[in-house]
């Protein structure tokens, strides 16, 4: 099997691979790369050198963890999970991403395929005039700093309180959509300047909102799916992938250039200027904890924002309230996030760049309706390919920090796919296939082509092979809006 | 040539890297801010009416440019603005040990129906950056996140 690395990988596993700490100086833990004998010859040389950097870091545990949509990043590969000691362990922005609480978020409805057929166009038309997507778009509300501060503090309850959304929506969101600790008074206000009229809008590059299709014969684990909301018949749902635009971006650069000076001050070294890190107890790493908490927060306000908006389309639309509609929120989950969680070590700094949060049944963290299955984990796909509804798994907590994939991964870059197809032509094709597509930019929507897209399938056959998540139903797009 | 710059294929797929040129620091700066505004707009068809002087110094070329590259960033979400062209120049006060930048960004407010909108920068990373000289020219390598 040809590699692109020249490093020694083992074999552990049909989908685990190892890369011993012999293979580069400096490393801590070996390396794990969870892949398919198809998938691992895709990944690019990134991977490799990324994973293999992270594993470097200062008080990792276990493995620096690659998922199997894993691709190169920055710092971190995309697709990376690890795990830091909180007392000898450091915290990085470059584990957690630019887009602090990049997301997603899963609604159902009671609707069928044949309700919404005969109104695709204009429901489409209708999400595309609520939902801002789209370079620098802007929400319909521009917060003053204060306003701002509160939303730091609550993340999606500022939004229930206000009316956009409902609070049921709250115990089926992550954390309950608001991260502890979030301290705005270590926020920049150029870090609010950013975000202050954005809340509500879906930004762009991977960023969308789908409307999707469940059918009877893509669902794969029926009593699961039923305890999620999830019926088939041709149902449809709502699939939400952004985060804390502009605000977070800028609470990930303010801090990358505090910590360059505190990785002076405490001598750490790393092997990429974006792996900038801090001891986690330090006071730079608890600024930067409790900044990205209130980040992660404005993230969880966003899509409670973008759901409210999708509910008011969904409601013109068919004429009637969305909670006759069964509008309701299946779940809401981070991945572009570093928290504490517990686990056979201890405490531990767990960093999701690209990957998902997969807790196992029993977990007193899940949603009281969802304990008994396990938490739902919302994997998108590319726009042609389809989405996956998943479960995390008990192997998940023993195996991956209670990690996972969360979408398709890249395999060819934007420049590369605007070369091969053109945004007009998928737009074309898409609607040839019963998918209507409202882009801002056609560029964009080329660069966001199902061809530069691992097989979602491939990726999920891995973690479900593996068994740290498992398949619960697959969704098909019939609508899709992008910036 | 006095400034140019070129997106590499290869690097941080999801996102966009470039490698820009110049036969002065100036140069340099003004082919990666273009790159900068390349990745987001199509700039032929952003107008000129909104104009923003600026200035800022540091010790370290790198550094600088990082920021000049970064308030690009800054500005297109903060004041909603999109650019059509910018002028820039870069000085070193040797005496002072400090390089000065004086700018000038051209653009108007966004607007997704008249400009050719493309990819929303997030931020310039430090991923694989790096500004060095070499024959004669000045040249940096720059990751943006997508």
């Amino acid at each position: 099997m040809k590699l692109n690395t020249d490093m020694t990988v083992n074999r552990i596993t049909d989908q685990i691979w190892e890369i011993p700490v012999t293979e580069k100086d400096g490393m801590r833990v070996p390396a794990r790369i969870y892949a398919t004998e198809t998938i691992l010859p895709e990944m690019d040389t990134g991977v490799f050198e990324q994973v293999t950097n992270v594993a470097c870091m200062p008080g990792i545990r276990r493995y620096a963890l690659c998922m199997p949509d894993g691709h190169w990043g920055y710092g971190f590969p995309i697709g990376g999970v690890a795990a830091f000691d909180p007392a000898e362990g450091v915290i990085s922005p470059g584990g957690v991403g630019y887009d602090i609480n990049c997301g997603m978020r899963l609604i159902r409805t009671d609707l069928t395929l044949a309700d919404v057929k005969p109104r695709l166009e204009a429901l489409m038309t209708e999400l595309f005039r609520q939902v801002p997507a789209g370079v620098g778009s802007r929400g319909t509300v521009r917060l003053n700093r204060r306003e701002f501060d509160d939303v730091m503090r609550k993340g999606a309850r500022w939004c229930v309180e206000r009316g956009l959304g409902w609070h049921e929506d709250l115990e089926r969101l992550e954390e309950h959509g608001c991260l502890q600790g979030a301290d705005p008074s270590i926020v920049s206000d150029q870090a609010v300047e950013r975000g202050h009229s954005q809340l509500g809008t879906l930004g762009s590059g991977n960023h969308y909102l789908e409307v999707q299709v469940v059918s009877d014969d893509r669902i794969f684990d029926p009593d699961t799916a039923a305890a999620f909301g999830i019926i088939g018949r041709d149902q449809i749902v709502v699939m939400v992938h952004c985060g804390s635009r502009g605000f977070g971006h800028q609470v990930a650069s303010d801090y990358l250039k505090v910590f360059e000076k505190a990785m002076r001050r405490y001598g750490i070294t790393v092997k990429d200027q974006q792996l900038a890190c801090a001891p986690f107890r330090s006071p730079e790493g608890q600024d930067y904890f409790a900044a990205m908490n209130g980040a992660a927060n404005s993230a969880f306000a966003n899509r409670q924002a973008i759901t409210h908006q999708i509910r008011e389309a969904f409601s013109t639309v068919f004429g009637m309230p969305a909670e006759s509609l069964g509008m309701h929120v299946i779940y809401d989950v981070a991945h572009n996030i570093a928290k504490v969680e517990k686990y056979a070590e201890g405490d531990l700094v767990v960093h999701r760049k690209g990957s998902t949060r997969a807790y196992g049944p029993g977990r007193p963290e899940l949603p009281k309706l969802y304990r008994h299955v396990g938490q739902p984990v919302i994997c998108g796909g590319s726009m042609e390919t389809g989405s996956y509804l998943l479960v995390g798994t008990d192997q998940a907590m023993q195996d991956t920090f209670g990690s996972t994939m969360h979408g398709s991964g890249r395999t060819m870059s934007r420049a590369q796919a605007k070369r091969t197809v053109r945004g007009d032509q998928i737009r074309k094709q898409m609607a040839d296939r019963g998918i209507i597509v409202k882009a801002v930019s056609l560029s964009g929507l080329a660069e966001e082509a199902g061809v530069a897209y691992k097989n979602i399938s491939d990726v999920v056959e891995t973690v479900d092979g593996a068994g740290i998540t498992k398949k619960v139903a697959e969704l098909r797009p019939i609508g899709n809006i992008k910036g | 040539m006095a400034s140019d710059f070129h997106f590499l294929e290869h690097v941080a797929l999801a996102d966009a890297a470039f490698e820009a040129v110049g036969d002065s620091p100036s140069d340099l700066f003004t082919a990666a801010a273009r790159a900068v505004i390349e990745t987001m707009v199509n700039p032929v068809t952003v107008g000129s009416v909104w104009k923003r002087d600026m200035g800022r110094d540091d010790p370290e070329l790198p550094g600088l440019l990082f920021d000049w590259l970064s308030d690009l960033v800054f500005l297109k979400d903060a004041e909603g603005v999109m650019f059509s062209d910018i002028s820039v120049s870069v000085t070193e006060d040797r005496a002072m040990r400090v390089w000065r930048l004086h700018g000038t960004l051209i653009g108007e407010p966004l607007d997704q129906d008249r400009q050719e909108l493309r990819s929303d920068v997030k931020a310039v990373t430090k991923h694989l950056y790096k500004v060095w000289q070499e024959d004669n020219h000045w040249k940096a390598r720059v990751v943006l996140d997508i």
